[in-house]
């Protein structure tokens, strides 16, 4: 045994460091998730004057709501876990997987920090660096209409699969904006690999514009916004679901298996916070903060700690996520519903085209500048 | 005959076209709320019911909390006739009867239950009692609990009196005052 350690030293410290980054890292974003289920809750309170949830105490003390996640857990876990009569079986248990594990397994290429070394090692703050990490990204997002599709149809039951049609068209479609958007972003950097897009942010422009993609692409950020939360199907997308008229493709789930879709659409809006710091906002770079610490274009050099560097990174990286966390929840409860011809209208004739627009303009200035 | 009314809906300008301003500024409207009530929770329009209440505008007559009325010498007005208890719709009133030992005239309640959490508010007890012996008028409005056993009023819950107005000076206590004032004792 210990001889075939010391044979493979270099595979076990990386399969080491692989399992340690995945429980950290997946670790905080499932305890995110949870709270997230709290601040949809709170944060549409606040913005309608009321208080959100605040009963749920353990021996009395409730912490403004603190505990409602766990409540919720709990009262999912009790729930009778109902299939009905005529469902498909297999397929009805299939389907909360396909919604869930594709999310998921997106958090592997998202770069949550750049390097540290210990003990001579140097890790990699990424759980998998993907030389094609955007590619993949897209590939395992489209993966996620099966989840919806499964679910409805297995369910027999009309308005499920009238909600999975629905999300099967607003997916599909999505999907085609959603990838020629970030094409600019390609183009720009010339990488798909995340971290290295986010190390390319880390330079100036000018010698004090961070690089970041909003400077390169702002246009094409807003487009990735958009169709981002139509993957999502959230509100204004959320036909799929369309609460007030069709429940939707999730009408016939009930205890964990119906926890496991709304866990799914929870964590991939922390998936599209996360893409849109990495992609546009520099995913964890902090302005002026390099390998050695601080430098400004001043000239002020402010030499910090690498440990220190690496923390404040992350820390950067967290804060960017919860703000665009944030800023996905005040839309969701701002904007009514879109009917769905205007829905496959503003996708086709609108986001479509302007898509393509952006990469025309994008190729054009690369060329104009001769870097293309 | 079917009436058609033809709203003319007016055309979207170039902006509002676009949505982004239109969307930006529904956001601000909601973000400034936002930070308002996360800043200031004073503003927040939610009433912690039930630890806290808010009193009932003007003189408007709700049905509120059952009390039961007492006379002058202290005892409830409830002679146990079982009227409130057959008249209540939700099965909420339980009535025990018993004997005074030195008045074979009338009954009174040994025991008197009303379990809120089966109450439907509905008046029908006070309209059936024949003494006036029960009202609605307490001003309280019935919380929550988290047993059922909270939810219950007993006997002694339901005699006790309105702070700061005595069962006795009310309107509804008009016979036994007039007793009271034949008799030539004052209050």
């Amino acid at each position: 045994m210990t001889g075939f350690l010391a044979a493979n030293r270099d595979l076990v410290i990386f399969t080491g460091a692989a399992a340690v980054k995945i429980v950290f890292f997946l670790t905080a974003v499932m305890g995110f998730t949870a709270l997230m289920t709290l601040a949809e809750r709170k944060v549409s309170a606040l913005m309608q004057d009321r208080i959100g949830p605040n009963r749920a105490s353990i021996f009395g003390f409730a912490f403004n709501g603190l505990f409602h996640p766990a409540a919720d857990g709990l009262k999912m876990l009790f729930k009778e876990d109902f299939v009905p009569g005529r469902a498909e079986k297999f397929l009805f248990t299939l389907a909360p997987f396909f919604a869930l594990v594709p999310v998921v397994a997106l958090f592997a290429v998202i770069p949550f920090g750049d390097y540290v070394t210990i003990l001579g090692y140097r890790a990699e703050l990424q759980i998998a660096d993907l030389p094609l990490g955007l590619f993949f990204v897209l590939a395992f997002s489209g993966l996620a209409i099966y989840g919806v599709f499964l679910g409805g149809w297995a369910s027999k039951n009309n308005f499920a699969l009238l909600g999975a049609m629905r999300g099967a068209a607003q997916m599909v479609s999505y999907e085609v904006v959603l990838g020629l958007t970030l094409v600019g972003l390609l183009m720009v950097y010339g990488t798909a690999g995340l971290q290295d897009m986010v190390r390319a942010q880390g330079n100036l422009i000018h010698g004090f514009i961070p690089a970041w993609g909003i400077v390169y692409q702002p246009f094409g950020f807003i487009l990735f916004l958009t169709a981002a939360i139509a993957e999502n199907k959230r509100t204004p997308f959320d036909l799929v679901e369309g609460e007030s008229e069709i429940i939707g493709y999730f009408m016939e789930y009930s205890s964990m298996r119906f926890a496991a879709f709304m866990f799914a659409e929870f964590i991939e809006i922390i998936l599209i916070a996360m893409l849109a710091a990495t992609l546009f906002f520099g995913g964890w770079q902090v302005p002026y903060l390099y390998e050695a610490g601080f430098a400004l274009p001043g000239g002020f050099q402010l030499p910090l700690n690498h440990y220190l560097v690496a923390a404040l990174q992350v820390c950067s990286f967290s804060v960017k996520t919860v703000f665009f966390c944030w800023f996905l929840l005040v839309v969701r409860w701002t904007l009514p519903r879109f009917r769905f011809d205007q829905l496959m209208g503003l996708c086709w004739k609108l986001l479509l085209p302007l898509a393509l627009l952006n990469i025309f303009i994008t190729g054009a200035v690369l060329l104009k500048l001769g870097k293309l | 005959m079917i009436s058609v009314r033809k709203v003319n809906n007016k055309p979207l300008n170039l902006l509002e076209k676009i949505y982004l301003w239109e969307i930006a500024r529904g956001l601000l409207v909601t973000m400034r709320h936002f930070f308002k009530n996360l800043f200031n929770p004073r503003g927040l329009l939610t009433v912690r019911f039930p630890e806290e209440t808010r009193p009932l505008p003007g003189n408007a007559k709700f049905r509120t909390r059952h009390r039961l009325k007492v006379r002058a010498d202290g005892s409830p007005k409830c002679v146990a006739c079982f009227l409130c208890q057959t008249a209540c719709p939700a099965y909420c009133i339980h009535i025990e009867a018993a004997e005074y030992p030195d008045n074979s005239v009338e009954k009174y309640p040994a025991v008197f239950d009303i379990d809120l959490s089966r109450c439907v508010v509905c008046g029908m007890c006070v309209e059936a009692c024949p003494e006036d012996a029960i009202a609605m008028d307490t001003g309280e409005i019935p919380g929550g609990a988290l047993a059922r056993r909270d939810m219950l009023l007993t006997k002694e819950a339901l005699l006790r009196n309105l702070a700061g107005e005595p069962s006795l000076l009310g309107a509804s206590n008009r016979l036994a005052n007039e007793y009271l004032k034949a008799r030539g004792e004052e209050l």
